[in-house]
């Protein structure tokens, strides 16, 4: 069996997977855009209507989308395995887009009957998506540590749906036993920890090698992590629904950030070892990333004891912390990963049939670096800002912070639609 | 007459389009067999399930086909022995940065 056929056989089709980049593309635009005219709401308690709506734009048009997009594309060819249905990826993509519309402006009006009404459909093309990749994974053949943590990723997205939507019905028609505020911080940290940054761990251990050219390294802190998250999500899990807090939160706490520092003691051990000792542009992005999530880590184990803490210090607190989640570690991995994923997938669909027979282009012309670096220095800038306004409560430097951040994403709409509109290049003869 | 140099000097035009850098110089390329009619290149990738594979094994063989009408090309795509650093020339680490 030759491997390079099975990779070719088993990629999804090009456009079901364009689709959910250029969508979620467009969404980091639209964040970037929405939070720059509402900079005046990025303060105060979390929980406010504006706020949430911005929030699930990033988590769910920005970040969601594209790891939907990721792993259409991702999951065949890591695992080799064909996708259980294009059809229902299709299907799931307009459900989502449109459940997400509503869901984020019934957020914004806070109208809480249509607010629930289009998180079931968020719910629905979840659990569509849910379904058709646990079909898919279900024929794998040669497990391996990535596979585990996306199967592992997918059970978190269900109870972070489960939670989401008991939410959202608590908010039309109260039912809850427990705290809604606190009940909120379990659906935030299933999506968080147990969505989202168990993909990008379990994709890291396939993509950093590979891209950085690492070689003869060791993938056991990634089984340690894998233990350590999990027994601190579960924890979690439980502590959010008794009545009160006890010491299995702190624990909780404890359990993933000692993951989160034996997962970046495996990036090093990687990073170590690689042959490409010049960091691309991509790569940057991704190391910056982890220091954003080190960052985080630190303030997610100080926020345990927010009892100890002023509220008007908390509720800052609780804001950069987020941010940085967001914005820090997720924003800044994912434009790293897509300056390197998506001229691949460009690529491939339009240049690896006419490779030998006609001049193709390198991955990296696909687009301007140069832009691609200013970028970065644009973003990092956004970022230092935004957690800085926050802090001191400066308008002036939160509408500037923002208004970068929006710049930023320009620039990385502009060059990501330079890799998909690629076009051969002429022969110099 | 074809030398399995010709051969190895045409894969110099096969370029990882990841890495920038040509496969020979890589260190992918480990054997080349000229039997009458017949071309072998046997290579390997520098990670085993590169979504590249299809396209640079596809690109080795339009390149030798390119190279001599007539013949049949195989590309042998192995993993033992696996390839390593070491085996790149000394431009193709110079250019990665060690």
């Amino acid at each position: 069996m030759q491997p390079a056929q099975v990779a070719g056989k088993m990629s999804p089709s090009y456009k079901m997977v364009r689709k959910y980049f250029i969508a979620s593309i467009f969404e980091f635009v639209l964040l970037t855009f929405m939070m720059f005219i509402n900079a005046d709401s990025i303060k105060g308690f979390h929980f406010q209507s504006k706020l949430l709506g911005l929030t699930h734009i990033a988590t769910l048009g920005w970040i969601t989308m594209i790891i939907f997009g990721a792993m259409f594309q991702l999951v065949p060819v890591v695992l080799q395995v064909k996708l259980f249905s294009e059809k229902l990826a299709e299907a799931q993509f307009w459900i989502f887009l449109f459940g997400l519309t509503g869901m984020v402006l019934f957020f914004f009006k806070f109208d809480t009957f249509f607010l629930a009404i289009f998180a079931s459909l968020v719910s629905l093309a979840m659990l569509i998506f849910i379904f058709n990749i646990t079909m898919s994974i279900i024929k794998v053949k040669e497990w391996n540590i990535t596979g585990t943590y996306i199967a592992a990723a997918l059970v978190y997205l269900f109870f972070t749906v489960v939670a989401g939507i008991m939410m959202a019905i608590n908010l039309y028609h109260p039912y809850f036993k427990t705290n809604h505020l606190e009940y909120l911080k379990l659906h935030a940290h299933l999506a968080f920890i147990g969505w989202v940054s168990m993909v990008i761990m379990g994709v890291s251990y396939k993509l950093i090698p590979m891209f950085s050219l690492s070689h003869g390294f060791s993938l056991k802190p990634a089984k340690w992590t894998f233990g350590f998250i999990n027994a601190g999500l579960i924890l979690m899990t439980v502590e959010y629904h008794l009545p009160e807090r006890t010491i299995m939160l702190p624990i909780a706490t404890l359990l993933i950030a000692v993951g989160n520092i034996i997962f970046l003691y495996q990036v090093y051990l990687i990073m170590k070892s690689r042959v490409r000792k010049i960091l691309d542009v991509g790569l940057t992005y991704t190391m910056v990333s982890f220091g954003m999530m080190f960052i985080a880590t630190a303030l997610g184990v100080f926020l345990v004891f927010e009892n100890f803490l002023k509220p008007e210090y908390l509720s800052k607190l609780v804001l950069v912390y987020g941010y940085l989640i967001l914005f820090g570690y997720f924003s800044l991995i994912i434009v790293g990963q897509m300056y390197k994923i998506v001229p691949f997938l460009v690529w491939f669909h339009k240049f690896s049939a006419k490779v030998g027979l006609e001049p193709v282009p390198m991955l990296k012309d696909m687009f301007n670096e140069n832009y691609a670096k200013v970028e970065f220095v644009v973003m990092n800038l956004a970022l230092t800002g935004t957690v800085a306004a926050i802090a001191f409560e400066n308008r002036v430097a939160m509408y500037i912070s923002t208004g970068l951040m929006f710049l930023s994403s320009l620039i990385f709409m502009k060059n990501m639609f330079s890799i998909f509109l690629t076009k051969g290049i002429k022969n110099a003869d | 007459m074809l030398t399995e140099e010709n051969v190895m000097n045409t894969l110099r035009s096969v370029i990882d389009p990841e890495i920038g850098l040509n496969i020979v110089d890589l260190g992918l390329v480990y054997d080349i067999i000229i039997e009458e009619a017949m071309i072998t290149v046997t290579m390997t990738l520098t990670t085993p399930g590169c979504p590249m594979h299809s396209s640079i094994t596809g690109w080795v063989e339009n390149q030798v086909k390119s190279l001599e009408p007539g013949y049949e090309v195989f590309v042998n795509l192995v993993w033992e022995p696996a390839w390593t650093p070491e085996k790149m020339s000394d431009e193709a680490k110079q250019s990665l940065g060690q």
